[in-house]
């Protein structure tokens, strides 16, 4: 039986996944810069006694900004080195396949990424979180990592076959992301000061950009892995 | 018996930059047909293979599957590129499995089947990474046949073969030859001997020569 789109999806996804779990150095390479951004912000900002609560997002989304610029290069990168590419384009027929597959797995890493992270940066920031709405916390990390794991999946495919594609990538990715990064702070904390109806309005933001970046490669996928 | 196919192919141009690399080559093929093109480095033979394998668009012309131009599914082409195109951390067996279920023409049976065929069954709990180039050129052959398809393009496929992989492969094209158009490039004519074949003669990108140029 052929097939349908999303049985393509998912073993794409799993396959990648698989992957990254069994040459699990880079995902622990990717964990272990997580955790010595978490080391060097705590100790950095105790020696300048800020209050924590307030800074904490925008440590955060830095942090994640970092990670995901080691994390989501692989994607398409790996493909292309190993020239399985072709016979993955070949295979899935459809292009905008491999873009929801790729996207998929590099939002699955994000997400390990931060739960990993995010309780370490609570605990050694020492961040109090009184007025913490868990709820808005989780949306603002979820729509953040979507759109990162989007743009991010998006440009590594542009660039993936460019000289200097390396240097190119994180490049490329922070114009991109500045909508996205300032929504993702505010509404980050927004959460920890439980003010909900404040940061609607950002939040309706990231949803928005989260959905261009992601339907918008789905309909140009075919013009941008042809290189 | 197998169905007829015919591939149509109508002045197909590819411009890259500034520089044409393939101008204007027409030609036809049907179920059964071996074509094999030759040509010096940079003469555009793969360039035309992506192109009918649909992984790289054309800038002019027309490829016609029965007449039509969208008519070929890809599930329906068999590509064995230069480079073995394999997973290198997944089994021998997983490669083929994973490519099997993309198609949906993986069976456990089909892949032993296709495994013994290449004479890597012994080897299928074996990551792809730690076999010779040569068996890698083998299953990579094997990867191209298990969507059973109806058009198979070789680009250098004796590449890295040794006498027994290249006499596997000779079996492969004469086994394939009733149920499928098989296109290859080679620059070694003579490791086609033997073979009822077609030529299509490239150079600069144009046709120069052969039964399917002239």
């Amino acid at each position: 039986m052929v097939p349908n789109y999303w049985n393509k999806v998912f073993l794409i996804y799993q396959k990648d996944l698989k992957d990254e779990i069994r040459t699990f150095s880079h995902l622990l390479g990717t964990l272990v810069f997580g955790i010595m951004l978490v080391f060097i912000f705590s100790y950095a900002l105790q020696l300048v006694h800020l209050e924590t609560d307030s800074i904490f997002p925008a440590v955060l989304w830095v942090s994640v900004y970092f990670a995901a610029t080691i994390a989501l290069q692989r994607s398409f990168a790996k493909e292309y080195e190993d020239r399985t590419l072709d016979a993955l384009l070949l295979a899935s027929g459809d292009r905008g396949i491999l873009f929801i597959a790729k996207f998929l797995c590099s939002l699955t890493i994000l997400l390990i990424f931060e739960a990993v992270v995010v309780p370490l940066f609570w605990i050694f920031m020492g961040v109090t979180g009184y007025n913490l709405h868990m709820g808005l916390f989780l949306v603002s990390l979820s729509l953040g990592s979507w759109g990162l794991a989007a743009i991010g999946t998006m440009l590594n495919g542009m660039t993936v076959q460019l000289p200097g594609s390396r240097l190119l990538f994180p490049i490329l990715m922070f114009p991109l992301l500045l909508p996205l990064f300032m929504g993702a702070i505010l509404t980050t904390q927004g959460a920890m000061l439980g003010e909900v109806q404040s940061v609607m309005g950002w939040i309706f933001l990231l949803l928005a950009f989260d959905l261009i970046f992601t339907i918008s490669p789905l309909l140009l996928f075919d013009y941008v892995l042809e290189g | 018996m197998a169905k007829t196919d015919a591939l149509t192919v109508k002045q197909i141009h590819k411009q890259i930059g500034a520089k044409w690399i393939i101008r204007d080559i027409s030609f036809e093929a049907r179920t059964g047909d071996l074509v094999v093109i030759t040509g010096p480095n940079g003469s555009g033979k793969t360039t035309l293979l992506r192109i009918l394998a649909g992984l790289i668009p054309k800038s002019r012309g027309q490829v016609l599957w029965n007449g039509s131009e969208y008519g070929l599914d890809h599930g329906a082409i068999g590509y064995v590129a230069h480079k073995p195109m394999l997973y290198e951390n997944l089994s021998v067996y997983n490669n083929l499995r994973f490519f099997g279920r993309m198609y949906g023409t993986g069976s456990k049976e089909w892949e032993r089947e296709l495994l013994t065929l290449v004479d890597l069954w012994h080897y299928r709990h074996e990551p792809a990474a730690i076999l010779s180039r040569g068996m890698q050129q083998r299953l990579a052959l094997a990867r191209a046949l298990v969507s059973r398809p109806r058009m198979i393009l070789y680009d250098e496929p004796f590449t890295s073969l040794d006498q027994d992989g290249q006499r596997l492969l000779r079996g492969v094209l004469e086994e394939n030859r009733p149920k499928t158009i098989q296109l290859l490039i080679t620059h070694e004519p003579q490791l086609m001997e033997g073979f009822c074949y077609g030529e299509l003669r490239l150079k600069d990108g144009q046709v120069q020569g052969g039964p399917y140029g002239a």
